[in-house]
This record gives C-alpha cells, structure tokens and sequence, in this order.
C-alpha cells in the first residue's frame, strides 16, 4: 500500500439537487483503491481549459472501501472554479488523476461521545463518520442544519441511521446551538462543518460554554496541501532559471531541470535540503528554522517553502 | 523467492543465533560518517536503498521462524509485553491487513491471503508457511481469531510494533507488541504522548529534534510510508533487551573484554518505519531489529572502522543513554585492530560483495 | 527535583478558577492543608462559589466559602464517587486537585476514565514530595518512597528511582541499580522528602 498518485474514473454522476452532483469513482485500471478512513478528503485534478484546479472533497464512502469513491460536490454559484467544471464538464468515463486520499478531519478514538453538527453540504465527512461509528458501537448524535427543500437530499445515506435530526429555518425547526452545547456530558466531541459562518458561530458558542478547545474540531481543508501560485527561481550557481508550477514543490520543479539537491523527508522536517536564499521573500512553510532564521529571510527549505512574492535567487 | 531459514537458532541462553554471509552483507549499517549525532533521520521508505533489507516495505530474512519463536517466550512469561487500549480496535484491523497484504504480495512462497471480499465482514483466510498457520476468520470479528487481530499478526512478524493515537495535535502510544526493545518499558509508557515517551532521550529536546519530527508525522500520509534508522549495542544476540528482563541480561554487560568483545557485543540496529493507517488515521510504527556481532561486522573493513570512529567520539550522554559505560573501552580496544586511519567514503554501503574470512 | 530535563515529568500550577468553566470541583487532600490555606483558596475561588463544590478528603478542617462542601474519608472514595458518578459531569466542568503526587494523580486518573480531558483538569502539587515507583521488574507499586534507591515492595530489589513519569500508573519508573554488579548499590540519599 504504496503510492501517492490515483488514476479514477468516472463509473456514475448524478444530479441529486438542483446544486448538488454525486460522483462515484473507480480505479480506471479496474483494480482496487486504497482504503480511506472517516473523515478523509480526496485531492482530485480538474484540468480545465485555462488552468487546473486541485480540488478536495469528502469521502462519503463507507470507510474501508476499496471498489469505488464517492463525492457529492455543490456547484457553488459565482465559481468558476473546480466545482463548476465538475458540474458541467465531467461526464461518466472520465478519467481523473487523484491524490490518495488524505485526512484532516479524522473522529476522535478516545471520545466518550460524538456530537456533530452539519450546515448543508457540510455533511459530507459526517456520512463516513457514521459508518465508522456503527462499526464501534460508538455514542454519537447527528445535526444537519440546512435549507427545508434540501431535507431530504441526503435520505440514501441517512436511512435507518438513529441519532440524526433535521433542522431548518422555521419555527420549532431551528437547532438552539447554545442549549444543545450546554447539555453535553463530560468525554463528547464536537465537530463542526459547514458554512463558514456557522463554523465560527458554533466554535464561540462551544468556548463560551466552556467546551475544551481539544475537543472542538472544524473540517478545513487546505492546510495538508502542497502548491500555491506559480513563481520563478533562478538558481545562481548553475546559472538556471526555473518556473515553479502551482501544483509542483521548489524543490520539484528543481529536480524537473536535472539541477541535483540535496534532500530526505521532503516534508520540512529534517532540515536536510536548507539552501542559502540570495534574494527574494520566501513563505516559510517548513518545520524547521527557528522563527530567528526566518527573520533574517536567508534561508529557505525548497521541498515545502515558496515565494512569497516575485522571483527567489538561491545557492543552488 | 525462497529464503534458507534457521529455524533452531536461539536469542538466549546458548545464543546460537548467527549470521550467514549474505545476512552479514544485507545489514543495514547505520553509518554513513564518522561522526554519529541525534538528528531527524526520516526519509521515504522507498523499496530500495543502500542495504537489501529496503527492498521490501516489511523485510523477511533468515531468522524469521526463530524471531518468532522468542517472541512467544517472551509473551508466555509475560503477557504485558503486548498492551492495546479500547479504542484501537479499528487500527488494530488496520495493522492486520497492512501486514498480511504486503506479506502475501512480496513473499509469495511464504504467504498468502485469500479474501471473499475486502470490507469488514468479508472471509480472509491466511496461509504462514513457515510457522505453518492456516486461519480463517471474518475481517473486522476478533471473535474469529485465536487472540486480538494486533496480537495475531505480529505475533507472526519478525520485530516490535507500536501503534499511536493522532489527536489534540499530538500522538499517543495506546497499543504495542513489543519483546525486542532496546531497553523501554511498554506497559510503563503505554497512553503516553510523543514527548513523555521520549521523555528519558537526552539532547535531543533541546536540539528540536522531537518538535521536528513530531510536526512531520502528524502530516504523515497514507501511501507515503518513512523510515529511519536507530541503533544501540547488545552484549551477545538477546532480543529481549527489556527492563523487565534487565537483572537477566545486566551481568552480561560486565562480561566483556578486549579478548571476547568481537564475539560478545553485537551492534544493534533497528529499521523503524512509519505508516499511516486507512481506516483509524493512526499512525504504525514497526520497528525491526538488526543484530551483528562486531566481529562479523569488522569483515567489511569499511563497517569496521566506521564504528570504531563512531563509538570512539560518541557525546558521552549518549554512551550513558544508551548504557555502553561498562564495556565502551573494552569494545573500542577490540575495534582499533580494525581502524588503519584511512579516509572512509561517505555513505552505509558495505562497499564489498564477499566477505574477509571468519 | 519538582523539575527535571526528562519531559516526562509533569509540571504543576497554583489553583485558580477557569473563568471560561459551568461547574467548578476542589478537590483537597486533608494532609497537605497548612494553616490558613483553605481560606486562601476560599478567596482565590470566590468568584465562582455559586457554581463550586469541594471535596475535603480526610479531614475535619473547615471549608467556610468553598462552596458546597462534602468530607470523603480517602482517596479511595474519590475515585469511587467518580467511578459510579451519578451526576453526570458536563464538557464545561472544571476539576481543581491539590495533593501529592500520587493523590493528584489517582485522581486525575479516574477523572480521566469517565472523560475528563487533561485541559479540565487543574494540578496542584501540595505536602510532601514522596513518589509512588513503579518496579520495572516485578511492576508491584511501591508507596511513599522518599529515597533515591528503594527496596521494592514486590522483589525486594534495590531499585533506583528514575524521574521518567507515568500519568497513567501515577508513579516513577524503578529500575534495578546493582543489575550490572550484583551488591554494588550506590549510597542512598534522602532526595523526595
Ligand atoms: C512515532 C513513533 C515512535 C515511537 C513509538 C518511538 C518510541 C521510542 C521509545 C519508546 C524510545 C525509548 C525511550 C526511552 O528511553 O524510554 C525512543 C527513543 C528514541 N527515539 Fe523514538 N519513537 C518514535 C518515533 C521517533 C522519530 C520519528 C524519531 C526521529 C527523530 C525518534 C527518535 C528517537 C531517538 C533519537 C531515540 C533515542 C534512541 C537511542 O539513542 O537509542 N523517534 N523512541
Ligand atoms: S527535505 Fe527534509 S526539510 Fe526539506
């Protein structure tokens, strides 16, 4: 169980909104995928005709299974982006290159009890969760708060799942957060996905009720992901200039020119691939200068840090 | 591929644990400069390397079926030597899995694993040729197994497993199969987090390199296994270097002299890789165990007198640490036969395809 | 030696109320209450009496303003009252110790098992500074040790007191000193009077 790239395939999309499509997605050789827990995403590469977008969604897949993946993406309207092109663009037999899935948003195994409170699409990660709790037997309540003509969206996956309750905005409808925060017992867990908004109206109210802040969790992807805008370096001994693609490391698009750097964990850690900076601002992503060596700006990791603005000059 | 197993050597007592030739020049030296200092040694554990024991994500080699059989000693006089916390169940299925795919998948003639489907539920039966296994049982109902499915399947792996926990930004020891240790109590740190595990390291806090690797791990990916070599020395080939069986094996340590240390004192050197689990986000850490005794080490001349250079200018809290104190000098009179000063190149190849004689 | 370079030893703080908690529980081992302490903490938990309870664990001594307060014989009825809790506790309680080490941390310990997380748990190092050890060899606890080497209550070995602390046995790791030359047992030194 090796490896960091997925080639998928389209096998079923359909509409199960108006704003909402479903995708099911196999491995494009026919062969089997590696299995993803609750509350994992997949990073999926949408190659539109202007740009790619590098995109990540919930599983909702049962958590283990290894035939297929399934997404629901929600067209957001004002976007040109990923989701558009997922809304008009894909269609069944489309093959798609995928990250394997990684995970931010994971339950936590020691929790007494599981609370989690939905706003609309923000269901997604919950609908694996609950796979894995009726796997453990675990203690858990389910509240998905969206608009009334999308109660029912979500019945597949719903149906003959104690423990969730619907609400939306109508009198006797609406979720009294603050009631519901206050009467938790000791041990529960809270996770929080949905608008951002709501998030940050839930994450007040759960610290305002005293919640401890390990045990409030908010779905937000982005953090784990590599890439950023496009730069240009200009590696000053070889006396080479490279573009830095968004979707490729400093360090990448260097090894991509044949320029030899040294490196190991490639993920900021070990300090092993450090090169003097000659000029330019770097966005520090690494784990390792001290914030004293960020400060003088001199230094930089390639295999996780980027440009912040402009064009880096390095020793290399 | 067929591997020549040694099915009767013994990891106490008699000690008739012995390398062959080609396990002599597959061992996977820790060394790559003369000078040895804690850092974060993690890279991706890739199927090749400077050593064949990277060929395989989980290396099988000549001691399997006698690693085994001391391991169920070991667990028979103490059972705590293997500790899971409730909430592991799922990465406990995870480790299964992990480990009877990867077996299965790279050592054909040894294992196999037939499965009626891949969810939990689903019948697997398990073929282990050498321990001669064959088990069916329901993937994700202990009740089918003989014991808990962690305990089952490392039970049938050369080496030391610990599974951590990934919460509140930090991960945490809650499950381990552990009877090769170099010198940790399992049962003493089992519940702990990252830095009260490695509570007792010196140094290396201070230097940042747990803050380090500790942020590296928490990012660690599914399919994006690393690893890392850690290393320390036995007087003769014991796996069960534990301090619940310190007052056995301690003595041991005063027995060394420059005229039987190329016997006696074996360096020891552990693969440790790390893996991300699919189903409980937990991250693996199995950690296999190398034994070489200096004598054998020494007929690579270049592995000999790297260590000599190694151990004669290690930090003396890591000679402490690593409880070399009573018997370093005697180790390093042994080795200096094998040291001529001449530049070493850089790097842990043995640099040789045969052996200088015994 | 309340701090060491092994990071495994925990560090402790003065009790104060968590503002941000709903119901606030003091708990107080009777031996480690010096004249006047009680009071103190008194003034340092007014502001959240109405919402506190104390419980005073062996001892007859006051506890005017800490709210409600309830007198346990031992430390075995506080991990009793927590095993069988029949109030239930809430996410945002807070947890207030003071004691020695291996009061603070029994407590602490069945606190943790009915959910309590670490965050809602406030330790208060108190009294004597004697340790529970835990023997490597035989794993028997050997209570009250205030030596640097201990005779195991267990296997009667000489074990040396390491400062590697564990939050789940609540105790030091004893290790045997003279393994390596049998009788050669270093001088022993009064060190966690
Ligand atoms: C996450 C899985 C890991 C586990 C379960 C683990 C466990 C341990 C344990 C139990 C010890 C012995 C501590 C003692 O003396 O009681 C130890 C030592 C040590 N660990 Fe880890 N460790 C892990 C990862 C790492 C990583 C990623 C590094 C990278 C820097 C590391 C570096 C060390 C070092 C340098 C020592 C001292 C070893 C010696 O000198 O013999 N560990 N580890
Ligand atoms: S390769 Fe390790 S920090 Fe860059």
């Amino acid at each position: 169980m090796i490896g960091e790239t997925l080639t998928l395939k389209v096998a079923a999309a359909s509409a199960i909104s108006p704003s909402l499509r479903h995708l099911r997605l196999v491995a494009a050789d026919g062969g089997k995928l590696p299995p993803a827990a609750a509350g994992a995403h997949l990073q999926l590469v949408l190659k539109g005709a202007t740009r790619t977008h590098r995109n990540a969604y919930s599983l909702i897949s049962r958590p283990g299974a290894r035939d297929a993946y399934e997404i629901i993406v929600r067209r957001v309207p004002s976007s040109r982006g990923g989701s558009a092109f997922i809304h008009e663009q894909i269609k069944v037999g489309d093959v798609l290159e995928a990250g394997w899935p990684g995970n931010l948003f994971a339950p936590v195994r020691t929790a007494r009890r599981h609370l989690m409170i939905a706003g609309g699409i923000g269901i997604t990660p919950f609908l694996s969760y609950l796979a894995d709790f009726a796997f453990g037997g675990a203690d858990y309540a389910l509240h998905l708060c969206c608009r009334e003509d999308e109660q029912h969206v979500f019945d597949p996956w719903l149906a003959g799942k104690s423990g969730v309750s619907v609400h939306w905005d109508a009198d006797g409808r609406r979720l009294d957060i603050p009631a519901l925060l206050a009467a938790q017992p000791v041990g529960t867990h809270l996770y929080v996905c949905g608008p951002a908004a709501m998030n940050d109206e839930v994450l007040e109210l759960a610290a305002a009720a005293g919640w401890p802040a390990s045990h409030v969790h908010c779905e937000h992807f982005g953090s784990a992901l590599s890439g950023g805008e496009a730069f240009r370096a200009f590696l000053a001994k070889s006396g080479v200039e490279v573009s830095v693609g968004e979707d490729e490391s400093l360090l990448e698009a260097i090894e991509r020119i044949g320029v030899k750097a040294p490196c190991l964990c490639r993920g900021g850690a070990c300090g092993v691939c450090v090169t003097p900076l000659l000029d330019g601002e770097a966005d520090h992503r690494d784990h390792y200068l001290s914030a004293a060596e960020r400060e003088t700006g001199r230094l930089i990791l390639p295999c996780v840090s980027r440009a912040r603005s402009g064009r880096l000059v390095l020793d290399l | 591929m067929s591997i020549a197993f040694k099915p009767e050597e013994t990891f106490r007592g008699d000690y008739s644990y012995r390398n062959s030739d080609a396990a002599v020049l597959r061992f996977p030296f820790p060394f790559p400069e003369d000078r040895y200092m804690y850092s974060v040694n993690i890279e991706p554990h890739v199927r090749s390397g400077p050593s064949d024991v990277f060929l395989r994500p989980f290396d099988v080699d000549e001691h399997y079926i006698a690693e085994c059989r001391d391991k169920a000693i070991t667990l028979e006089r103490d059972p705590g030597r293997c500790q899971v916390l409730p909430h592991m169940m799922m990465a406990q299925w995870d480790t299964l899995e992990l480990l009877m795919e990867n077996l299965s998948a790279d050592y054909p003639e040894q294992f196999s694993l037939i499965k009626e489907g891949d969810d939990f539920g689903s019948r697997w039966t398990w073929i282990n040729r050498p321990l001669g296994i064959e088990q069916s049982f329901i993937f994700g109902n202990a009740e089918t197994l003989p014991c808990e499915p962690f305990e089952y399947i490392t039970r049938q792996a050369q080496g030391d497993f610990a599974i951590c926990d990934q919460r509140d930004d930090n991960l945490f020891m809650d499950a381990g199969m552990v009877t090769s240790q170099a010198d940790w109590s399992l049962e003493f740190d089992v519940g702990m987090s990252f830095m009260e595990w490695h509570g007792p390291v010196p140094l290396a806090h201070q230097t940042g390199v747990f803050e380090r690797a500790l942020k590296y791990l928490l990012m660690l990916r599914l399919g994006q296994p690393v690893r890392r070599l850690n290393w320390t020395m036995s007087i003769n080939p014991r796996l069960d270097t534990s301090p619940e069986s310190y007052p056995e094996w301690g003595p041991d340590r005063a027995s060394v002299t420059p005229e039987n240390a190329g016997q006696k004192v074996h360096l020891r050197v552990e693969l440790q890789t790390l893996w991300r689990l699919p189903r409980s986000n937990a991250i693996l850490f199995p950690i296999r165990c190398y034994l070489a005794s200096l004598e054998d080490l020494a007929r690579v001349p270049k592995w000999g007198a790297r260590l000599h250079r190694v151990l004669s200018s290690l930090p003396p809290q890591l000679v402490e640490y690593k409880g070399l104190t009573r018997y370093l000098p005697a180790a390093l009179e042994w080795l200096a036969q094998h040291d001529d000063g001449r530049e070493l190149p850089v790097g842990t190849e043995a640099g040789v395809s045969t052996l200088a004689p015994r | 030696m309340l701090h060491s370079d092994i990071k495994s030893r925990p560090t402790y703080t003065q009790l104060e109320p968590d503002l941000s908690g709903s119901q606030h529980l003091l708990i107080v081992e009777g031996d480690t209450v010096l004249p006047g302490r009680l009071d103190s903490l008194a003034g340092t938990f007014a502001p959240v009496e109405e919402n506190l309870h104390t419980w005073l664990v062996g001892t007859q001594a006051g506890g005017l303003g800490l709210g409600k307060v309830w007198r346990l014989p031992e430390v075995a009825d506080v991990v009793d009252a927590f095993a069988c809790a029949t109030r239930g506790y809430g996410i945002g309680d807070r947890l207030y110790v003071q004691g020695t080490e291996p009061f603070l941390w029994s407590v602490a310990k069945a606190a943790a098992i009915i959910g309590f997380s670490a965050e809602q748990i406030h330790l208060h190092h108190a009294g004597s500074l004697r340790r529970r050890v835990w023997c490597t060899h035989c794993h028997t606890v050997t209570e009250n040790v205030t030596t640097s080497i201990a005779s195991c209550a267990g296997c009667h070995r000489h074990l040396l007191v390491r400062d590697h602390f564990s939050r789940r046995l609540g105790a030091f790791m004893g290790v045997m000193v003279d393994a390596e030359a049998p009788g050669e047992v270093p001088a022993v030194e009064e060190s966690f009077a």
